[in-house]
């Protein structure tokens, strides 16, 4: 009984305020406070119109968007390396690999933007971000295409092999599209964690800042407080939905792939 | 029958282990040849090698004729089955099995009928439009055959093919597959640990210890004449008595506790005698009980029951004789009137010195 109290307060704890983000998205007042004074869709309205909004978009989407691509073929690299040879040193190399996934990002952050600045002397631009995102996402596609590497029969490719084909072809036609189900899942993740991400953009942003910043930046005027509810129940309507695609590939790759499920990040 | 595959002085290395230990081997063109031995003795490794899925570490692989150190798998004329069987998930029946003809060059009514050819081969005519991973071991199995048949491999090589497979679909596919072999004539290298389906089988077994060949031979002689304890060990049941080589030469004298003095011919010691100490092989069914009014054609000695064990066609007694430390154990068919003795049961049994094999 006293288990299941705290099993509901952790929830609200941790659902409310994304509760409240539609609620006053759809409120009609300026003020976020209750109680609700009437419905409008004003403010997405609103959105619409925005100019800088959307550039700050079109910018969080080419980032998110290549970002999902090299840290996809990075993590298809270290993780088909990682399930079919042995090498000197591949435990520690992994580890390393994976570190990014408990580095603090603001140090990630500071760290780039050091290098980048100071060391480097290069502006910045929408490609530090990107490489500042792949660092962060290779880690979650790793692990994600391990499972579906790991889910593989190492002879499978061997038998395209023994048929006569290449190495290459072998990979493609076999291996590929046994683990593809995972390559998506891991270029949905990445995607949406490079399209929320807020510190690092912040840090490492040019003069055309991301989404996330942008919106940090609203939240000077108080008058676009609802503006940015709006904008935030749109984003979690998206990452909530990508994520939630990914994780059908995950669990359709590993079971394609002939193994059993060992969990993901859902 | 001319010879295709032929290793010499093979040696394969994992790091320090040494997984293949000079290894001599020839294999005619044609026949049906078993690898077996114990769990890890490096069966599946022999035949990666011969596919060309490992190097060698020394010594040359040879297929008609022709080294192979440079020849990648692809290039081989060797097809494998998989001891997974590796049927590609995401493609149908058909797609699996036309798979090794993407490079062939034939066009699709060709490629198509050849499939068809290869499924009606394996039993399975008409299943080319299945998804490949809906079938059952079995028939995963036969598809896996076909696939590799289809391309006419001069050697197909499986390893343990059967092993996942129930018992009764196991004897089953014993018999598909010595059918398959005589019908396609093509060399099969068949991987095993059961000792059973080698002997079914093959034309020619060679039995593997910790790397090396033990002996290769063909079925009867590996079964009647094994060449060391340990393939006699390993294949089927022997009971070993001590016993002392007294005279040697074209016939070799011995005293066998608890049987007494024989003569046998020296090639019933395949390892060559010695005077003095020696164990002494038996076979269970070359043993007998002698029931009421039985008399042995050739030597008896007195036994108690010290165990039954009853199979349905057969019996098996664990006896204990004057003089020997082990019980010996006796296979006996069970036949009408035979009746089945209990532990403890007094009776003489029948033994006969042309079975024997001193070690
Ligand atoms: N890639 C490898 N790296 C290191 N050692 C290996 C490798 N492959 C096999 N071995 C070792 O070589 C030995 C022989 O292995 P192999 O797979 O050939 O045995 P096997 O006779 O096929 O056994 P089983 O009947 O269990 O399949 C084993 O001790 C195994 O641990
Ligand atoms: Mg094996």
């Amino acid at each position: 009984m006293k288990l299941r109290v705290y099993a509901i307060a952790y929830l609200i704890f941790l659902y409310a305020p994304i509760i409240l983000l539609p609620i006053f998205a759809f409120n009609d007042a300026t003020i976020i406070a209750f109680p609700l004074s009437g419905f409008t869709t004003e403010w997405f309205a609103e959105l619409t119109q925005n100019r800088a909004l959307h550039a700050a978009v079109q910018n969080s989407l080419i980032i998110a968007v290549c970002t999902a691509v090299f840290a996809t073929i990075l993590g298809l690299c270290a993780a088909r390396a990682g399930a079919m040879s042995d090498f000197p040193g591949k435990k520690g190399i992994t580890g390393f690999i994976m570190l990014p996934l408990v580095l603090p990002e603001i140090i990630v952050a500071v760290a780039l933007l050091v290098i980048l600045r100071q060391v480097l002397g290069l502006s910045l631009g929408n490609w530090t971000i990107i490489m500042a995102h792949v660092l962060i996402c290779t880690p979650f596609s790793i692990a994600i295409l391990n499972g579906a590497f790991g889910a593989l029969d190492p002879s499978m490719e061997e038998a395209a092999l023994d048929l006569g084909e290449s190495r290459w072809s072998a990979f493609r036609l076999v291996t590929l599209p046994l683990v593809m189900p995972g390559i998506i899942s891991s270029m949905l993740i990445s995607f949406t964690i490079s399209l929320d991400e807020f510190i690092i953009a912040f840090f490492l942003t040019g003069s055309n800042p991301t989404m996330p910043v942008y919106i940090w930046g609203l939240l000077r005027f108080p008058k676009s407080l609802p503006v940015i509810m709006a904008l935030g129940t749109i984003l979690v309507a998206l990452s909530v939905i990508l994520l939630t695609i990914a994780e059908i590939f995950r669990r359709r790759g590993v079971r394609r792939a002939g193994g059993t499920d060992t969990g993901g990040f859902l | 029958m001319t010879d295709l595959i032929k290793l010499r002085g093979v040696d394969k290395y994992y790091g320090d282990y040494h997984a293949l230990r000079d290894i001599n081997l020839t294999i005619r063109a044609g026949e049906f040849f078993s690898l077996l031995g114990p769990s890890g003795c490096g069966k599946t490794t022999l035949l990666r090698v011969i596919a060309g899925f490992e190097g060698v570490s020394g010594g040359t692989v040879m297929i008609s004729d022709k080294d192979m150190a440079d020849v990648p798998p692809n290039q081989r004329p060797t097809n494998m089955v998989f001891q997974s069987y590796a049927i590609f998930p995401h493609l149908s029946v058909g797609e699996n099995v036309a798979f090794g003809l993407r490079k062939s060059g034939l066009n699709k009514a060709d490629k198509a009928s050849a499939v068809e050819e290869a499924l009606s081969m394996v039993g399975l005519a008409g299943y080319g439009k299945r998804a490949a991973h809906a079938l059952s071991g079995g028939q995963r199995q036969r598809v896996a055959l076909a696939r590799a048949l289809i391309l006419k491999p001069k050697v197909l090589l499986l390893d343990e093919p059967l092993s996942a497979l129930d018992k009764k679909m196991r004897e089953h596919m014993q018999v598909e597959l010595i059918r398959l072999q005589r019908a396609v004539g093509i060399t099969f290298i068949l991987v095993t640990h059961d000792q059973e389906e080698a002997l079914v089988m093959s034309d020619r077994i060679a039995v593997m210890f910790a790397g090396e060949i033990g002996q290769l031979d063909d079925p009867e002689t590996l079964y009647r004449r094994p060449n060391s304890r340990r393939v006699a060990e390993f294949i089927g049941k022997m009971n070993f008595l001590p016993g002392r080589v007294t005279a040697t030469g074209d016939t070799i004298t011995l005293d066998i506790a608890g049987f007494g003095v024989t003569d046998v011919p020296a090639v019933q010691a395949p390892e060559g005698a010695t005077l003095g100490e020696a164990a002494i092989g038996i076979r269970p069914e070359t043993l007998a009980i002698l029931f009421d009014g039985e008399k042995a054609s050739r030597h008896e000695a007195a036994a108690v029951v010290d165990e039954v064990v009853y199979y349905g066609d057969m019996t098996y007694y664990d006896v204990r004789v004057n003089n020997v430390p082990e019980p010996l154990t006796i296979a006996m068919k069970n036949m009408i009137g035979r009746p089945v003795l209990d532990v403890g049961a007094q009776t003489r049994i029948a033994w006969d010195e042309r079975a024997i094999v001193v070690f």
